[in-house]
């Protein structure tokens, strides 16, 4: 189940990389996504905040929940400011179905088989975000303003996957 | 250019405080040093400047502009603890020697501190 919904977030992230090549997003597209792929992060965020088990995973998952709020909360008050209006697409919804597939499985599972869960689930996710953030989002978007604000917020996800591939090395020795 | 914006501010808040410290100095006592203010911003995950030269007393302010917490930790010699978006952390540096300090909250933010 746990790979199934893994492949699942990868291809429709995959297919968002495919997608651009084909047709770029608009920036009112970008922003959807950006606020959806936030989104995604905190609700399982939230989740390993009151279901972890290991501490550690607890702390990340309340980063998780902390950094992708703040981001949010940007990113929204500069569509606001330019008067974009998010508009749904393939990828924000594939996302937010991905997301949501991601915390159903998460609330069947427990102990040391929710952290693992949880921390493969956020390398892959945020690799694939990074992934998508580098080959779509940023040559895509038009407006300075937006384009500034993936580059600035790129740095995170990279340093949210060094977090979640360290926790990931951590509990598979403890596995 | 933010560097060079940076640094006249910097020169500004130098020079002005320097001024009076020198004309409330009686002649012919010895010139202390004056206490300096740096800036270190923290935007983008990166600290800039990335390496900052500071005398002993010398005072260095980190100003967060990301829109999450950031920390600024040198283990055993300075800890801000979590330092909100839009805060800032001030600090005097007393210890001399290369402190090299990172972000505990994001390992991949690293910056120097000199203190000579």
């Amino acid at each position: 189940m746990k790979n199934f919904i893994i492949t699942v977030a990868a291809t429709s992230l995959a297919l968002l990389a495919g997608h651009a090549a084909a047709q770029a997003p608009s920036d009112a597209q970008i922003a959807s996504i950006v606020v959806t792929a936030n989104q995604v992060d905190i609700d399982a965020g939230k989740l390993a905040e009151s279901k972890g088990s290991n501490a550690e995973v607890k702390a990340f998952g309340k980063q998780m929940v902390t950094d992708h709020s703040g981001v949010n909360k940007q990113a929204v008050a500069l569509v606001t400011k330019l008067k974009v209006t998010p508009e749904d697409n393939a990828t924000s919804q594939s996302l937010k179905a991905g997301g949501a597939d991601n915390v159903k499985n998460l609330e069947k599972l427990s102990g040391a088989a929710f952290d693992k869960a949880y921390v493969d689930h956020e390398v892959t996710y945020h690799q694939q975000v990074l992934d998508a953030i580098d080959k779509t989002l940023i040559p895509s978007a038009q407006n300075a303003e937006l384009k500034s604000l993936l580059v600035m917020v790129r740095p995170a996800f990279v340093a949210h996957l060094e977090h979640a591939k360290h926790l990931q090395a951590t509990l598979g020795k403890k596995g | 250019m933010r560097h060079a914006a940076a640094a006249s501010v910097l020169a500004l808040a130098a020079s002005a405080p320097l001024g009076v410290v020198l004309q409330a100095m009686p002649a012919g006592a010895a010139a202390a040093e004056p206490v300096r203010t740096h800036e270190v911003v923290i935007q983008g995950l990166l600290y800039v400047p990335e390496t900052l030269s500071v005398r002993r007393g010398d005072v260095v302010v980190w100003i967060n502009k990301d829109p999450f917490p950031h920390t600024v930790t040198a283990a055993g010699v300075f800890d801000s603890g979590p330092i909100a978006a839009g805060k800032s952390w001030r600090f005097t540096a007393r210890k001399p020697g290369t402190h090299s300090y990172l972000c505990t909250l994001h390992t991949t933010m690293k910056g120097t501190l000199r203190v000579e």
